[in-house]
């Protein structure tokens, strides 16, 4: 099942992209002859109230999203490993400062800090640096559940016989960390990932339904949630629809290839 | 807590657009009165300067007064509490009950169990906003509907897998070979033993619930304090962040204590 999904996840993202290449609309074009039309030979799953094509708008979510969300989930994981590692190898004092802050990070709920650090942006940012500091913020704050875990793997395996043994042959810190311990770490680290990036997708979402995500006219999923808001679109057209279904489908095939990959770890 | 609230304020502080004002964008104002907002905001902005604040404002037991609405931000936040509070509460019973009822029948099957619990992958993987968005939509359910599916969602995978491993357990073989009914086996042996991961997982759906609350309460237009940090985000109303802030750790962190002293008692 873990290759169905992966291939069902591959065929999602290379519509998407072949969608943006090969269309003749930009995500931010407004066709102001066709504003919140339902489907057209010209937009074939209708247009915004701006008259932006929404399966342009769609498929650039689902790109910038995955993309976003795996850039930040492979930033996190770096600075949960980097700190993991740290604590694992430092005195007993830096170790428990070092967990003293992760538990600090954990202590206020995810979405709260999310919300808090993405909002104070200035007024004026532009669509490319809320995008960039969206998925940035997300991945400074996400790293502290995934750091615990690491840490816990990485002690384990510095006190494991061979780790002693490279030790006692005279192998240095970096080497055993960089040598030895890194390439087994890294059944811990897939998962890790792979949990963190539907975890961003869904923050992103949750995020862009506050008005505090991606700006316009740069598409998101939570932009496009913002207009199951608007009454009259919903009763024009039934494509308003199809962000949040595409949105549900993408988690759930990134859900279940997660649990699969769990599964077989 | 005191490091949850210094962070706030260094987070809050160091934020790019923290001497962003409303105002400055307003064509209103000429540019030296802009000027001078920009200047008072720069003058009253130094991290000790709003420590010293936030700290004085906590020993006159107000938290300061809200930027946003110019009254005490404990009254504020006080009034919003138990609205909010309440929703937790209701969530996370509704949601545990669905959990619990949904996993106890579903672990104990040898085939299908995947299938059956597919409405809980489904549900987890739809965010908070839009299940909240689906049921205003539908106009059916609210708030305390979308909190509890979030939390059966969350807690349906583990309690599935808690309650599979009680179920393979050789002592439960033995009762069941012994011919205890099923029900005297969920009572009698498999609640106790889970007992304490339950009460972790219990408190652990609090956070998860906290996290859930500021886009349920913003959608639904619930006066909770969820909506009240929402806002606050949105006015960079720095004394209501620092006490939600506050708030949140204390709850966390009493959630933590609880669970790690749960942990503590079985160790002993």
């Amino acid at each position: 099942m873990k290759r169905v999904y992966s291939i069902l996840l591959a065929v999602l993202l290379v519509a998407a992209a072949a969608t943006l290449l090969w269309s003749r609309y930009d995500y931010a074009y407004q066709d102001r002859d066709a504003i919140l039309t339902p489907s057209t030979a010209q937009h074939a799953a209708g247009t915004d109230e701006l008259g932006r094509d929404r399966m342009v708008r769609v498929a650039a979510a689902l790109v910038i999203g995955f993309a976003g969300s795996a850039a930040a989930a492979a930033v996190t994981i770096m600075i949960a490993a980097g700190f993991g590692l740290l604590a694992a190898f430092s005195s007993k004092t830096l170790a428990a400062i070092l967990l003293f802050v992760s538990d600090v990070f954990l202590s206020v709920p995810w979405l709260f800090l999310l919300m808090m650090a993405r909002s104070l942006l200035p007024l004026t940012a532009s669509p490319l640096v809320t995008a960039v500091t969206t998925f940035l913020v997300l991945a400074a704050l996400g790293w502290p559940a995934c750091s615990r875990a690491i840490y816990r793997g990485a002690v384990e395996l510095r006190n494991a016989e061979w780790m002693i043994h490279a030790h006692a042959c005279g192998l240095m810190t970096r080497q055993r960390i960089c040598l030895q311990l890194v390439p087994h770490l890294r059944p811990l680290l897939l998962p890790q990932f792979l949990i963190c990036v539907p975890a961003f997708v869904v923050a992103e979402a949750n995020l862009g339904a506050l008005g505090l995500g991606v700006g316009e006219p740069m598409p998101s999923w939570g932009a496009m949630l913002l207009e199951l808001d608007n009454s009259a679109l919903l009763a024009r057209s039934h494509w308003v629809y199809l962000p949040i279904a595409l949105l549900v489908l993408v988690l759930l095939l990134l859900e279940s290839f997660t649990s699969e990959m769990e599964t077989h770890a | 807590m005191l490091c949850a609230a210094a962070g706030t304020i260094l987070l809050v502080r160091c934020a790019p657009g923290f001497f962003s004002d409303d105002r400055e964008m307003d064509a209103k104002y000429a540019m030296a009165a802009q000027a001078e907002i920009s200047a008072q905001s720069e003058s009253q902005g130094s991290i000790v300067r709003i420590a010293m604040r936030e700290v004085e404002s906590w020993a006159k037991g107000d938290f300061g007064e809200s930027r946003q609405y110019g009254v005490p931000v404990a009254g504020l936040v006080g009034a919003r509490m138990s609205t909010s509070a309440t929703l937790l509460m209701r969530g996370i019973l509704c949601g545990w009950l669905f959990a619990i009822v949904a996993a106890l029948p579903i672990s104990c099957l040898r085939k299908g169990g995947s299938l059956l619990g597919l409405p809980f992958t489904i549900l987890l993987s739809v965010p908070t906003a839009a299940m909240a968005t689906a049921c205003i939509l539908a106009d059916a359910g609210g708030p305390v509907l979308v909190l509890s599916l979030l939390i059966a969602a969350r807690e349906f995978k583990f309690l599935r897998s808690l309650l599979e491993g009680a179920w393979r357990s050789s002592h439960l073989l033995q009762g069941r070979a012994q011919g205890l009914t099923a029900w005297a086996l969920v009572r009698l042996h498999i609640l106790p033993n889970a007992a304490p991961q339950l009460r972790t997982l219990a408190t652990l759906s609090i956070v998860t619930a906290l996290g859930a609350l500021v886009p349920i309460e913003v959608i639904f237009n619930v006066p909770g304090v969820g909506q009240l940090a929402w806002s606050a985000v949105m006015n960079r109303d720095l004394p209501v962040l620092v006490a939600v802030s506050l708030l949140m750790a204390s709850v966390v962190g009493l959630a933590g204590m609880l669970s790690s002293s749960e942990f503590t008692l079985e160790a002993a």
